[in-house]
């Protein structure tokens, strides 16, 4: 992904602009948080005028929708703060109408934003993935469950996972006086945004409420703190391993070669099978091979990573 | 399926590149902003670094230990910064 390191960003000192990307109905707003500059996928605050209405329609791209403030109708279904949609791209949802407004995050994952008006899914869509919560008054906060773990104080809901990327989406809170002193990063991309509170890191300083970080892999970020408590919300793109350390000063070539290290050290046979197999091109037996569908990046022997080239036709 | 291929307009393309430009007028700015708050990072470093030796680092959870003076990491004399 090639988003740009956003960090920190407050939402609440720009102003919301006008949705006119070609498909949206008129009375959306948002505010941009972070966008990839080459496929177009952004994490945007939006905001529905009250009597908005949005027609059944799909996405070309898997989004995820988080309601802040207000309520969202879709269908016959009223769903107010704390709600959370998975859909996925190509899933068409009902008629979204919001009578009295509201506030809320969307992430568009793959692609730019986009709305087709539709009433019936795409042949292509995953009706089996789309999921929707109230993470407010559905779920109960849990630990963390990762091993190093952040430290008492900081709990999570998981509204999403993906079993392949084993990247998820979760709200986290930190308790009032939370403290964590460590430095940490991840090989993943982070992102989060603060719906309450303030908290602070060591490299960034305060992150208030409408607070906002897009954090490329392998950038320190800690030592934590938070004086009265937060409630975010944050995404991955795929597994998130907390690397933990103290050396504030090392940059993102020490800390991926550090991470490359641990992974030789605790999955040596593995680290040596990818690093001397010829075609270096692994295939996951529970998913389609890359090769299979020609269009999905895989990697080759020679150093030519994330190659790609067109599906290929069948001969008949 | 997590995208659907299709045919971005002309509208989207100018869109697009509207929005890229504005997020890169942000990123400077946080670098500007970042940079800035290098003299209180630097005191906000120094305490953290008396910390882990008399309260310890956190390894794991509330398992903490305490780091020896001779474990103190020391700054390089390359330029430092915390947006890449």
């Amino acid at each position: 992904m090639a988003r740009p390191h956003i960090e920190p960003f407050v939402d609440r000192d720009v102003p919301f602009k006008k949705m006119t990307l070609p498909g949206f109905p008129k009375g959306m707003h948002y505010k941009m948080l972070s966008l990839d500059t080459d496929d177009g996928a952004c994490t945007m605050t939006c905001l529905f005028e009250p009597g908005y209405r949005q027609p059944p329609g799909m996405s070309y791209t898997e989004y995820e929708l988080f309601v802040m403030s207000g309520s969202i109708k879709v269908g016959d279904k009223v769903w107010g703060p704390g709600s959370y949609f998975f859909v996925p791209a190509g899933v068409a949802m009902e008629e979204l109408t919001s009578p009295r407004g509201a506030t809320g995050l969307i992430f568009y994952n793959y692609g730019e934003p986009s709305f087709v008006e539709s009433t019936s899914d795409h042949k292509n869509a995953e009706r089996n993935r789309f999921a929707a919560v109230n993470s407010y008054d559905d779920m109960q906060w849990t630990s963390t469950n990762f091993y190093p773990a952040t430290a008492p104080g900081c709990m999570v809901k998981i509204l999403r996972f993906d079993p392949r990327t084993q990247g998820f989406t979760f709200l986290y809170c930190m308790t009032p006086n939370f403290w964590q002193d460590n430095i940490s990063y991840h090989d993943c991309c982070e992102e989060a945004y603060h719906i309450w509170g303030t908290s602070w890191m060591m490299q960034f300083g305060d992150l208030p409420t409408g607070g906002y970080f897009w954090r490329p892999p392998y950038i320190n970020h800690g030592a934590f703190a938070s004086k009265l408590g937060i409630l975010a919300i944050g995404r991955t793109d795929t597994q998130l391993y907390n690397h933990f350390h103290f050396n504030p000063w090392t940059n993102v070539e020490e800390n991926r070669d550090r991470a490359a290290n641990r992974i030789m050290q605790w999955k040596p046979d593995l680290y040596k099978w990818i690093n001397t197999h010829g075609h270096n091109h692994p295939v996951d037996f529970e998913y389609d091979h890359g090769h299979a569908h020609g269009d999905m990046p895989h990697h080759h022997g020679d150093g030519h990573v994330e190659h790609k080239h067109k599906k290929k036709r069948r001969r008949r | 399926m997590k995208f659907i291929a299709h045919k971005r307009s002309r509208a989207i393309q100018a869109w697009l590149k509207q929005e890229i430009a504005e997020q890169k007028k942000r990123y400077n700015k946080i670098v500007g902003e970042q940079e800035a708050l290098t003299p209180k990072r630097d005191k906000w470093i120094a305490d953290f670094l008396y910390r882990i030796q008399t309260r310890g680092v956190h390894v794991h959870y509330n398992q903490m230990r305490k780091v020896a003076p001779e474990e103190i990491p020391v700054k390089p004399k390359r330029k430092f910064k915390v947006v890449f």
